[in-house]
């Protein structure tokens, strides 16, 4: 048996239960008031659309021309430092 | 492809050109993923390179120290993620982290079901939502401080757990789940200001 928990409540675990690091009473009485609360359920809905939203246009960029060439040659740099 | 530097000395040079190679093989293969993590928190190409080459440079010089060489990956991402934070720290540009909740309780949610901007619609939260365009979305998440945008970008591209992203940024597990939380409701906020000043929304209350 697990206690009740607000709407408020529910609201401030909706991102941890997204993430999968919910678990035992929390997770229980979370899971509970979902069973009950249709707004909530729209609410937790609506948050994993923004995250799904966001991650879609995290963007990408290709590697810069050279930069593992670049890289190589501080290695040296640093290797050259340290000998001297 | 420049020439390795010739060893001086058997006894001196060739272990240290050992351990260099060691470092190469092991840390560039996993330069493209670092590269575009390096991109997704700071917004622009050089910016990342720079990011890039410092957390190179840094595990160069620790790879010594690294016991584990099956975890390079996340030494490495780990290394870039607190190069990130510290460089905030840096340029001085910290706000206050933790001094209200009421970031906490901001609803987009609620503010489009108030405020009904799209009235015929049948699907007003994701309507909402697809009017933003992708460099409205980045920006609001690179304005973010870096506490909450590291965490989350590392979330969002890496999909790590609490415990992993804790070590990582290397804070409590807590602290992760704090900022994670804020660090969305942050962006939330953020989008629904960027749709006022777009007019998509007719009232805006801070």
């Amino acid at each position: 048996m697990t206690d009740r928990i607000t709407c408020q409540q529910a609201m401030l675990q909706f991102f941890a239960y997204l993430d999968r690091a919910l678990d035992g009473q929390p997770l229980e009485a979370l899971e509970r008031h979902l069973q009950d609360c249709l707004d909530c359920c729209d609410r937790l809905q609506f948050s994993r659309s923004v995250d799904a939203f966001v991650k879609d246009r995290l963007g990408d960029a290709p590697l810069p021309e050279g930069l593992e060439q670049r890289l190589r040659q501080g290695f040296q740099l640093v290797r050259a430092t340290e000998k001297g | 492809m420049p020439k390795r530097p010739r060893p001086t000395s058997r006894r001196t040079a060739r272990p240290t050109v050992r351990v260099d190679a060691r470092f190469e093989a092991a840390t560039l293969p996993h330069l493209k993923p670092l590269f575009r993590l390096a991109y997704r928190l700071t917004g622009n190409p050089a910016a990342a390179e720079d990011l890039v080459q410092e957390t190179y440079l840094k595990a160069l010089k620790s790879f010594r120290t690294l016991r584990d060489r099956d975890r390079v990956r996340p030494w490495l991402f780990q290394i870039l993620s607190r190069l990130a934070i510290d460089r905030h720290r840096a340029a001085a540009r910290e706000v206050p982290l933790e001094d209200s909740h009421e970031p906490d309780r901001f609803s987009l949610y609620d503010r489009i079901a108030d405020e009904d901007p799209l009235p015929y619609s049948d699907r007003l939260h994701d309507e909402f939502l697809a009017q933003f365009q992708d460099e409205e979305v980045r920006r609001a998440l690179l304005a973010l401080p870096e506490a909450y945008r590291v965490p989350l970008v590392l979330l969002y591209t890496e999909d790590l757990s609490y415990r992993e992203l804790a070590r990582m940024v290397g804070c409590p597990v807590g602290t992760i789940m704090s900022r994670l939380h804020r660090g969305r409701k942050l962006l939330e906020r953020a989008l629904w200001e960027c749709a006022r000043k777009r007019g998509l929304v007719k009232v805006w209350t801070p």
